[in-house]
């Protein structure tokens, strides 16, 4: 069977004029490289805040109790902790799941009095979620079996003038409204290298923060999962499975301002990833429309012998495909080097954030590693053959809106 | 179906240069038989190609009536006006107007493409340049063939789908006598063999002499109508 005419047509019509073949996938793929390294920077960076807030002790997810997301209410408890937790340990996927509480207190030495949100934990569980486990390079992390033990940032030990082994008094509000008051020993205390971080961090076993306010149980469980990319198919998937009482948050509802961070640069990058498009939208068109007027007489003459409007949108589009096509593959030759060497070496921002790089209690990685993936070759086709089709409209209007007439007027050979 | 192909009646065709309208063709009245093989002759500006435009469905007229195929022109939508000059008319170009990207045989091929033939497409091209005398220039793309040549691929193309007319605009224009005359005596052997017909728009007292009927339009108006007797043709 003979191949189709129209497509060879349009194949050997892009060899007429080399240059202009060539410049046009190039501006394909250019514009195809940057929506490219583009979207690997914005994949990188969410996959980078994801990981640091999940690594930051905030995991992937919050179980919490129902009413938890309108007061965000410290005192509040799991309606159903125990049986969460056996949820989350019959779910595959489901990576750590770690019980939190949080109750603010006053701790002080000799005359030195600080103010801080204490976080009750589960050491074991603590040490497999939290970076800042790794981060006490003083003494050590809390254990299963301590009592009145506490682990500290760095910059409540300075403002406090202690070490390991002092012992703070601490002061919290019971249950009851009532001050309750004990000594806690300093078992560690943790560097993080954020002074913000430093300055927020006290942890104590969930144990004594129940035996000290008299609130049963823990008031969150944080939660991270095999794989970072499905979080929202394991948080609809345990959503089910959930008694009544509490639910589970992605960490986008959880850190609300991160969300909406991660949101924001999304959307600005999907923004210039447009912008790229249409540049490269317009001149696409310009050199598809010079190309098309040049070729004015021979559409008047296929006109004349009878083709029609589909046809010829037909013909133009397997030529714009072709050439969206050869820009894809420019733009991956392009990209991918590139989206390879930052993915692999990271693009360092240090010298921006001065070594300090906390936000709402979530310690990032000053180096981002762009996402290189098997993603870059379908969103590289459909950016250059979106692009390139696109591109077409305006050129097949302009075919087909050629009058046949001009066939018979033209007379130079 | 009668034998009569084209029938126009009092047809005017207006332009207009920006507030200017000039007429064309001011009452052109024509019939076109089966077997003709005419030749619309006249000074520039006559009218000629205006009136092969309407003749060829490509253009409609701004008053009177035109009968292509027993279908009246004015009532047929773009459309079908692409599907009547796909399936019963042939062009010639005075320009050949070959697709450059193409070989011979795909030239001819691409046109019965158009048409919704499947398969036997290319036996069908190549059967027709072999009819033609042009087997030999199949797989040459129309730069690789000289004026002569191309222009009687262009008439190949034209006839492939065998249709009932074949319409051509100075087809000898940019031919020497020699290469003209072959085209001439080509196409008249088609009318002859293949009960095609022809109509010409032409300066040239060759096309001419092969005429066998000769209109001549003056001013956007017939002003004669020779029909040619056998003795006559091909001695002018």
């Amino acid at each position: 069977m003979s191949s189709s005419l129209v497509s060879k047509f349009a194949l050997r019509s892009l060899g007429r004029n080399i240059r202009r073949t060539i410049l046009s996938v190039a501006g394909v793929g250019i514009g195809c490289t940057v929506a490219l390294f583009l979207t690997a920077f914005v994949r990188g960076s969410n996959e980078l805040r994801i990981r640091s807030i999940a690594d930051s002790g905030f995991g992937h997810a919050r179980i919490a109790p129902a009413t938890w997301e309108k007061q965000r209410d410290n005192d509040l408890r799991l309606q159903n902790g125990v049986r969460d937790l056996a949820v989350l340990q019959g779910t595959e996927g489901v990576k750590v799941a770690a019980p939190h509480s949080r109750i603010t207190a006053l701790l002080a030495f000799g005359t030195r009095v600080i103010g801080v949100e204490m976080l009750g934990v589960d050491p074991q569980m603590e040490a497999l979620l939290n970076r800042v486990v790794r981060t006490v390079s003083e003494g050590r992390y809390l254990r299963a079996d301590d009592r009145d033990a506490v682990v500290i940032g760095s910059v409540i030990a300075d403002r406090l003038e202690v070490t390991i082994d002092d012992d703070l008094f601490m002061t919290v509000v019971d249950h009851a409204g009532q001050m309750q008051y004990a000594m806690v020993r300093i078992v560690g205390i943790a560097h993080t290298g954020s002074k913000e971080l430093d300055t927020g961090i006290c942890h104590i076993s969930l144990d004594d923060v129940e035996r000290l306010t008299g609130y049963a149980g823990s008031a969150e469980i944080s939660i991270t999962f095999d794989d970072p990319l499905s979080i929202d198919e394991m948080v609809a998937q345990i959503e089910g499975e959930l008694p009544t009482g509490d639910i589970i948050l992605p960490w986008n509802e959880v850190l609300r301002a991160q969300g909406g961070d991660a949101a924001s640069d999304q959307g600005f990058m999907r923004l210039l990833s447009i912008i790229v498009v249409v540049v490269v939208i317009l001149g696409i068109t310009s050199a598809q429309l010079t190309a098309m007027l040049e070729r004015r007489r021979e559409f008047a003459v296929l006109m004349a012998l009878g083709m029609k409007d589909l046809q010829v949108i037909r013909l133009v589009t397997i030529e714009a495909l072709v050439l969206g096509l050869m820009g894809a593959v420019a733009g991956l030759l392009l990209a991918t080097p590139l989206v390879y060497y930052t993915a692999t070496n990271g693009i360092d921002f240090s010298a921006m954030v001065e070594g300090d790089f906390a936000i709402e209690g979530v310690l990032f990685d000053p180096i981002l590693y762009t996402d290189l993936g098997y993603w870059m070759v379908p969103h590289a086709l459909i950016i250059a053959i979106v692009s390139t089709l696109v591109s077409a409209l305006y050129p097949a209007w302009f075919a087909i809106r050629t009058d046949p007439t001009s066939a018979l007027s033209l007379r130079e050979a | 179906m009668s034998d009569t192909l084209v029938d126009i009646k009092k047809v005017v065709k207006e332009f207009h240069t920006g507030k200017v309208a000039v007429q064309a063709l001011r009452g052109v009245d024509l019939v076109v038989k089966t077997g003709d093989f005419m030749a619309i002759v006249g000074p520039s500006g006559s009218g000629k190609t205006t009136l092969l435009n309407i003749i060829g469905a490509l253009d409609i007229p701004t008053g009177g009536s035109v009968n292509l195929f027993d279908r009246n022109l004015s009532e047929l939508s773009r459309k079908d006006r692409a599907d009547l000059r796909l399936h019963q008319l042939g062009f010639v170009f005075q320009a050949y107007n070959l697709v450059p990207v193409l070989t011979a045989r795909e030239n001819v091929e691409f046109v019965l493409e158009l048409q919704g033939e499947g398969n036997g497409r290319e036996t069908t091209a190549l059967a027709t340049l072999e009819s033609l005398g042009l087997a030999d220039l199949a797989d040459r793309r129309p730069t690789e063939m000289s004026g002569g040549q191309q222009q009687r691929v262009a008439v190949a193309r034209a006839v492939a789908s065998k249709p009932k007319l074949v319409l051509a605009d100075e087809p000898t224009a940019n031919l020497d006598s020699e290469n003209a005359e072959t085209l001439l005596k080509m196409m008249r052997d088609l009318r002859d063999t293949h009960d095609m017909t022809f109509v010409f728009s032409t300066h040239d007292p060759l096309v001419v002499s092969y005429a066998s009927r000769v209109v001549t339009l003056r001013d956007g108006v017939v002003v004669s109508d020779e029909q040619r007797n056998g003795d006559e043709i091909g001695e002018d």
